[in-house]
């Protein structure tokens, strides 16, 4: 009778397939389509860039966790996503140095500090674009054209459609600027991706792919990125701006499905997901029309971020809820 | 006919091709039975036998005064030959009765009679009877909910509120079983008999047989028995309803809601939505208990796993030690192989140490897992992917549950719903990083129970 070696534990006694590292993996795959493009775009200067930055990542998380003597995690390429996602919103010619400062700054400060994965309050590569934002801010808004794989000392130094705008040009002076005929074929551009923006931000139909197939394989949920680009649709339209000039330009299509969506840092309840989309929506918008920043995904994501511990709030009514009968709320006599 | 569910769910891989084919086979001239004295959710009972004793099949050989107990019968004729504390398939000692079969009569001496080695109740009527005569027979018979829980049958028919549906449970979600589907095939003349029999008790007008789309296969022999049943044929309203394949179907409120769209108020029984639910072993054990008499002394179950090289659908007296089974050659395990004994399914059944252990009233199955699906992972960090948000079945926000239980804060926890959770287990099958959710859920339970049993004491000290 087998008595040794018996396995004792608590039910459930099967499990999924599906793990951690499997959905972090899938996330990169997502993420291929628009780096590849990116580099395709600006170059090898742009690739580098995409490695150094995974490569800091990957070692800052290593070695924080050896120093503080905890197990390594790597395995679970989190901190993959984290490098590939931040060289994603930074400009191509930000110098490779920067963009491993801001790799380590997103990994140990954003991310072990508060106890690793899925304890972080605020999205790393957010944090590591925020920190080069403040800390080197000529380089985090040097733009460039797109000039295909030839070295970057070619490269036009050039403004981004959201700045021109913010500059106060008019959307067709915007669309001249990129060699587009009008303000319509230029919107076109800007979703197929041609235009002067960070690395990984180009084509909105890259974007889109990526995050849809994510969608498709369930490892995120529609509501995040429908209610980001829903609202700052919405909330563009309803302030006079063109709406869709509002979704297809900058950071927002980008943040809408791979930043807004990340796991540790977005609400878990359904109607959590929604309003913190449309907050993101709504901050981008305000931050566009009313600050100081010609874009301002980064805040606004990092913002709602703030939320979400509030936002989880929100629940759905379990199976079979019933709600409490309250009390009869004693009169003001009986409680003097 | 459209395939009902509810909403959210897994589907953890069945697995049930393995057995889904055998016909239920018999055990026979078993030597002897480990009977657990309680086998029933509820009161706990008193042995009426003394070592030494001869005890015919189907004699009462424990019961108890009081609503919730559930007496328990002879599963053979044989000698009381111990009464000790055994190691029951929850994995925790209880008090066994064990008997052995009496020896072949010895040369020359006389065969004993059937009569004197037999104790049914007489035949019944349920169509005739009264309703007290029904459910005082349905207790006597030692009947109780079959798919795990070991609920006292003879309480869930006496409603306090009036029963709209009858349904039975044919959904069998957790992977491997297959006796109940079995049963469906084999029997299905008994399950409508058996359901019509628990509307008459229940006065319902509606009876419901519900059967997940993995072996509907079984629904055209089922509504072929439903339009030649005497009952149906009398007027009695009952019908087949297909369901999609998806866990925990079988459970209680899922299953209500995935037929009527209705949901079992919290900490409310299926009779608050107007409905009774019985499984399908229990079903057949009323019939056999009303026609025969025969008290439930034995049960079907589906003995399977990867380490079980031949899987089997059996019918064994309770008490069997299943290494009784295997030795007789109805399944056979490859011994070596295994990592994982487990009383039950995959989902919500208990790991054991061994496969001594004997079968009960609610032993569904028996799994001898290979190292491979014994496989366990190291819990990780969760990730708040909320994949468990998703699948629970009671929109409970396992992952949220989770972390008010680890900050200890019962208060959040209880608002959450941790007493709403049937610890179907989905949420932990789910989990991507492994998380040991409904462990913690369980655990959590006793300490949010501890604590409210506290504040109520506190409040009545006042």
């Amino acid at each position: 009778m087998p008595a040794k070696g018996m396995l004792l534990s608590s039910s459930p006694h099967s499990f999924t397939q599906i793990s951690t590292s499997r959905l972090m993996l899938s996330v990169i795959i997502a993420l291929v389509p628009a780096t590849v493009y990116g580099v395709y775009l600006y170059g090898f200067s742009a690739l580098a860039l995409v490695a150094v930055s995974i490569l800091s990542a990957v070692a800052a998380e290593y070695v924080f966790r050896k120093a503080i003597k905890a197990k390594t995690t790597i395995g679970d390429f989190s901190a993959v996503v984290t490098g590939l996602l931040l060289a994603l919103i930074l400009p191509p010619t930000t110098p490779l140095w920067m963009a491993a400062l801001g790799s380590i700054f997103a990994i140990v400060v954003a991310k072990e500090f508060f106890g690793g994965l899925g304890a972080n309050p605020f999205n790393p590569a957010l944090i590591g674009r925020a920190f080069m934002l403040m800390s080197f801010p000529a380089a985090i808004t040097t733009w460039i054209m797109p000039n295909g794989l030839s070295l970057p000392a070619d490269a036009t130094s050039a403004a981004t459609p959201l700045a021109l705008l913010k500059q106060g040009q008019s959307l067709s002076d915007v669309a001249a600027y990129f060699g587009a005929s009008d303000s319509g074929a230029f919107l076109r551009q800007l979703f197929m991706g041609y235009r002067a923006g960070s690395l990984g931000e180009s084509s909105i139909l890259l974007i889109v792919v990526g995050g849809l197939f994510l969608v498709f394989l369930g490892v995120v949920q529609w509501i995040v990125p429908a209610a980001v680009l829903g609202s700052t649709f919405l909330f563009a339209w309803i302030l006079g701006m063109n709406p869709l000039f509002a979704v297809l330009s900058g950071g927002i299509a980008f943040g809408a499905f791979f930043m807004a969506t990340d796991y540790s840092t977005r609400p878990l309840t359904p109607m959590g997901q929604a309003l913190y989309g449309v907050g993101i929506g709504f901050i981008v918008v305000i931050i566009r029309k009313l600050g100081g920043y010609p874009e301002g995904v980064t805040y606004a994501i990092l913002i709602m971020n703030v939320l979400t511990p509030y936002l989880n709030k929100l629940r759905v009514k379990k199976y079979g809820f019933v709600p409490p009968v309250k009390p009869a709320k004693p009169s003001k006599e009986a409680s003097k | 006919m459209t395939a009902k569910t509810f909403k959210g769910g897994a589907h953890p891989p069945e697995r049930k091709e393995r057995s889904s084919g055998l016909a239920v086979e018999r055990l026979r001239d078993v030597k002897q039975v480990v009977v657990p004295v309680n086998q029933h959710f509820g009161a706990p009972l008193q042995a009426l036998v003394k070592v030494g004793d001869l005890v015919k099949r189907g004699q009462k050989i424990a019961d108890a005064d009081g609503r919730m107990t559930v007496p328990v019968h002879a599963p053979i004729a044989g000698i009381v030959k111990k009464i000790e504390p055994r190691t029951q398939s929850n994995n925790s000692d209880g008090p066994c009765i064990v008997i052995e079969a009496l020896p072949p009569p010895a040369e020359g001496q006389e065969a004993p009679r059937p009569e004197d080695l037999v104790d049914f109740l007489p035949p019944l009527d349920a169509f005739a009877c009264t309703k007290e005569e029904a459910l005082a027979r349905v207790r006597a018979a030692g009947i109780v909910g079959m798919g795990g829980a070991g609920f006292p049958t003879h309480v869930k028919l006496a409603p306090s509120k009036p029963i709209a549906m009858v349904i039975a449970n044919g959904a069998e979600c957790e992977p491997y079983l297959t006796i109940d589907e079995r049963t469906m095939v084999e029997r299905p003349e008994d399950v409508v008999e058996g359901v019509a029999i628990t509307m008459k008790i229940v006065n319902a007008p509606e009876g419901v047989i519900a059967i997940e789309e993995n072996k509907a296969y079984a629904l055209p022999l089922l509504e072929k028995a439903i339009a030649s049943s005497p009952r149906t044929r009398a007027g009695m309203k009952i019908r087949a309803q297909l369901l999609k394949t998806k866990y925990p179907q079988g459970g209680e409120k899922m299953l209500i809601s995935a037929i009527t769209g209705k949901e079992v108020p919290s900490g409310g029984l299926p009779m608050d939505v107007g409905c009774v639910v019985q499984n399908i072993g229990s079903l057949c054990a009323m019939v056999d208990a009303f026609k025969e008499g025969k008290p439930l002394i034995e049960r079907g179950l589906t003995i399977s796993g990867g380490a079980c090289v031949k899987p089997a659908n059996v019918i064994a007296p309770i008490g069997t030690p299943v290494s009784a089974i295997i030795a007789a050659g109805l399944a056979q395990v490859n011994a070596e192989g295994i990592g994982m004994v487990i009383y039950g399914g995959p989902m919500m059944g208990v790991a054991v140490p061994n496969y001594d252990i004997p079968v009960q009233k609610n032993t569904s199955g028996v799994l001898l897992l290979d190292a491979e699906e014994a496989k366990h992972y190291e819990e990780e960090t969760c990730i708040r992917c909320g994949r468990c948000m998703r699948a629970c079945s009671c929109r409970l926000s396992p992952a949220l549950l989770a972390v008010a239980i680890e900050s200890g804060d019962y208060a959040e926890a209880d608002k959450i719903g941790l007493l709403d959770c049937i610890e179907c287990g989905t949420c932990s099958f789910v989990c991507p990083a492994h998380r040991h959710l409904v462990q913690r859920f369980r655990v959590g339970k006793q300490v949010l129970r501890a604590i409210k049993q506290k504040e109520k004491e506190a409040q009545n000290a006042r």
